[in-house]
């Protein structure tokens, strides 16, 4: 009995020792926090963006590190995310209280993390680099809602047609610039190894993104009428997801699912003839043969009845999400270093080709001009930048913003709608019409 | 023939009535070593649980919001949501599907393992390796076989067995099934060496003295083999269908719930209905349903699936 009561007393002795060993930590945490408090710690600023590849993120740490050198008050630093985690995560992070200061976005992405109320107004900051650099206006538009713009503006994307010159001069082919010279094209590409084209299938942002390049060139570049009410389901947003399902035809069979780097891989492995693609210079370049006479780049051929070529298009910005002042001077000295002049183009070419100016001063950037990369593949840059000057984004056109667009894009009804065609067998029209009431059930809730 | 494979019987405790003191003490000390743990699973289990019922009965949207008492409206618009009952229906032939090949993969595996062979050391290490190997190594593993330009349908094209690459995720039930064998492929070795370790404590007089009696290796089987792995299998068959249940990694990864849904099972439905479609209540309610069908399915297995009970003398 007596051993009983001793291992009790012990085991209680313990307990009370490990408890008070958890409450000891706090007292000097107090002091700590006393410190930061002082000003003698640097203020620092945590990145998210999703520029995932080893290299992208390279380039971002040396544009940091440079700036931190010359902020010794400062400390940047950069967490790499993706596009498929980022819309559960963002919204987690915020409400845990541990979002970053800085996160990267595109139109569709800045309505949620604003419903949560940090993000953070941005006109006074984006006025003064408009002073400095001058935005193209189109690039600022799609995040200026409800009296305020809401993140600040860095690189614009645009969606171009990749193949190699090589093959189809094998196959005897032009390059097609409308739909109907795209098909029979895709349909003489397709030979044993080689698909005439890769499109994704997969219920994600890259097929939206092509599905929409296509919605485009049908004229169906609106999703919402004039008063906010969806206009989805109308006759060219049916010609265009049966265009898509009849080139799907001749896309590998895992396309469904497949994201953008399935894609690249395709191309550079020759076992696609011709992908819709932002870019594909940095893969085809370290990856295939990166021959700059033999990668060809056109514009998304289009519908009979659409006069010229137009793509999807993104301006891509930064959401500042923290109410700390210090925090907030801090970030923004940040994105003052990386809008000026000589430290814009190192940036934009990151992923050279992929990113262009959203500033005129950017455009006339000597350092977005003399990569090594941008110098080999100057006429493809050529190109995608022309290509880009019709782009549009689905719930940001024609000087429209609609916000609710937000729900569509997070739940990526537009690529859904194509699974319905080309995974199911729906009829385009049967398809659209159920993409319409998704759509709609979206915005209800 | 009978074969009489029933375990040496428990005894009752023969303490006299002079030591329950000493008994009620060591139960007080048994108690007091128990109870931090029943607190740290009250803490991270119950608390989570009661928060989940909670949320599932308001309108809470995106995660960090806040939102109003709805009653059961999340359940009462699941319960007659076609996408529900899709998903469970998936559910139920993903557990399905996996209780089936894992157990055949498995059974073989053991029984394969259980005789003395050359190297047979080294295949007991080897066979666990799917098990070890993280499962996004897994998942990329296999989605590059299985890609169109992958080895195995190179070689299915390449030996003329099929005459283009298939699509293992293009299609609803190639992708279903692929997503099945893969997700058995990584866990039938877990329950091998479960079987394994149960094979190997069946005494082998009890096999030798059936031989000797004239049973072959089919009846051996049947009558020893399977009667005296049943407490094993009970609880293999249990946790393995509520594991497997819940599985989420590996089917997000390999095709994110598609092909046009074919592979959104509850736990996928759960997220999709947080995270994309941002309804935190719903996908709570999803949750509390999810759960109360497995604690169902648990009753109802442990009521007519427990081995029987060993008699008293």
């Amino acid at each position: 009995m007596k051993t009983d009561k001793l291992s009790i007393l012990l085991l209680v002795a313990v307990a009370l020792a490990a408890l008070a060993g958890c409450a000891l930590p706090t007292a000097p945490a107090a002091s700590s926090g006393a410190e930061a408090g002082a000003g003698s710690a640097p203020v620092e600023v945590k990145i998210w963006h999703m520029e995932q590849p080893p290299h992208r993120v390279e380039r971002i740490q040396q544009l940091i590190d440079e700036f931190n050198a010359a902020n010794p008050g400062i400390v940047v630093s950069q967490e790499p995310q993706n596009w498929g985690e980022i819309y559960t995560k963002a919204p987690a992070a915020v409400a845990a209280g541990n979002a970053p200061e800085l996160l990267f976005a595109i139109p569709d992405f800045t309505p949620i993390l604003n419903r949560l109320g940090k993000v953070q107004p941005m006109e006074e900051f984006v006025a003064e680099m408009d002073a400095l650099y001058s935005f193209y206006p189109s690039a600022v538009e799609p995040y200026t809602y409800d009296d305020h713009t809401w993140a600040v503006p860095l690189y614009n994307m645009a969606h171009s047609m990749w193949y190699r010159k090589s093959v189809f001069a094998e196959a005897g082919i032009t390059p097609p610039t409308t739909w109907d010279e795209l098909l029979v094209a895709v349909e003489a590409l397709t030979q044993e190894g080689q698909y005439g084209i890769g499109l994704p299938a997969n219920k994600q942002l890259y097929t939206d993104q092509v599905v929409y390049d296509f919605m485009v060139n049908a004229g169906a570049d609106e999703i919402y009428n004039e008063d906010g009410t969806l206009r989805f389901n109308n006759p060219q947003t049916v010609e265009a997801y049966d265009f898509y399902r009849q080139l799907y035809q001749f896309s590998p069979p895992d396309s469904p699912n497949w994201t953008w780097g399935e894609a690249e891989a395709c191309f550079a492995n020759r076992t696609c003839a011709i992908i819709p693609q932002f870019t594909v210079i940095t893969t085809y370049d370290t990856q295939a043969e990166g021959d700059p006479e033999d990668l060809g780049v056109m514009a998304i051929p289009h519908s009979s009845n659409v006069d010229a070529s137009g793509t999807i298009a993104y301006s891509n910005a930064v959401m500042l999400l923290t109410e700390d002042p210090a925090k907030q001077a801090a970030a923004q000295e940040f994105l003052r270093f990386l809008l000026t002049p000589g430290n814009y183009g190192r940036f934009l070419n990151m992923e050279p080709g992929l990113f262009l100016p959203v500033t005129e001063a950017g455009s006339q950037d000597e350092s977005f001009w003399n990569d090594p990369l941008a110098v080999k593949y100057q006429s493809q840059l050529e190109t995608m930048v022309e290509n880009a000057k019709n782009g549009r984004l689905f719930g940001f056109t024609n000087g429209n913003t609609f916000p609710s667009i937000a729900a569509i894009s997070a739940q990526n009804l537009v690529a859904q709608t194509a699974q319905l065609v080309v995974i199911d067998g729906l009829s385009a029209a049967d398809a659209v019409a159920e993409g319409q009431r998704l759509m709609e059930e979206a915005l209800a809730e | 023939m009978a074969i009489h494979t029933s375990r040496p019987t428990a005894h009752k405790d023969p303490r006299p009535k002079g030591q329950f003191v000493r008994w009620r003490g060591r139960s007080l000390l048994g108690y007091c070593f128990v109870a931090p743990l029943l607190l740290w699973l009250a803490a991270t289990i119950l608390y989570p649980l009661g928060s989940a019922v909670v949320l599932s009965l308001q309108n809470v949207q995106i995660i960090g919001t806040s939102g109003t008492f709805v009653g059961l409206e999340n359940y009462l618009r699941l319960l007659s949501s076609h996408n529900f009952w899709q998903a469970f229906g998936r559910s139920m032939v993903w557990v399905l599907g996996n209780a089936l090949l894992q157990t055949l993969a498995a059974f073989t595996a053991a029984l394969i393992l259980n005789q003395r062979f050359p190297g047979q050391r080294f295949a007991r290490i080897w066979i666990i390796l799917s098990w070890i190997v993280p499962t996004v190594v897994v998942v990329i593993l296999w989605r590059w076989l299985l890609s169109s330009s992958g080895v195995l349908n190179y070689l299915l094209v390449w030996t003329g067995v099929w005459r283009e690459p298939i699509g293992f995720f293009g299609t609803a039930n190639a992708a279903t099934l692929s997503v099945i064998a893969i997700n058995s492929w990584r866990w039938f070795p877990f329950m091998a060496v479960t079987v394994l370790a149960a094979l190997q404590s069946i005494p082998s007089d009890l096999n030798e003295a059936a031989a000797v009696d004239g049973a072959n290796a089919q009846q051996r089987f049947w009558q020893i083999t399977l009667p005296l792995l049943q407490p094993v299998l009970f609880v293999l068959g249990l946790v393995g269908t509520l594991l497997s249940f819940n599985v989420f990694d590996v089917i997000w990864l390999l095709t994110g719930g598609g092909p046009s849904n074919a592979t959104t099972t509850l736990p996928v439905l759960i997220y999709e209905t947080a995270f994309a479609q941002y309804r935190l209540s719903q996908a709570a309610a999803i949750s509390v349903l999810s759960g109360l069908a497995l604690l169902l399915f648990a009753a109802l297995f442990i009521r007519f699936m427990s081995p029987p009970q060993e008699d008293e003398p």
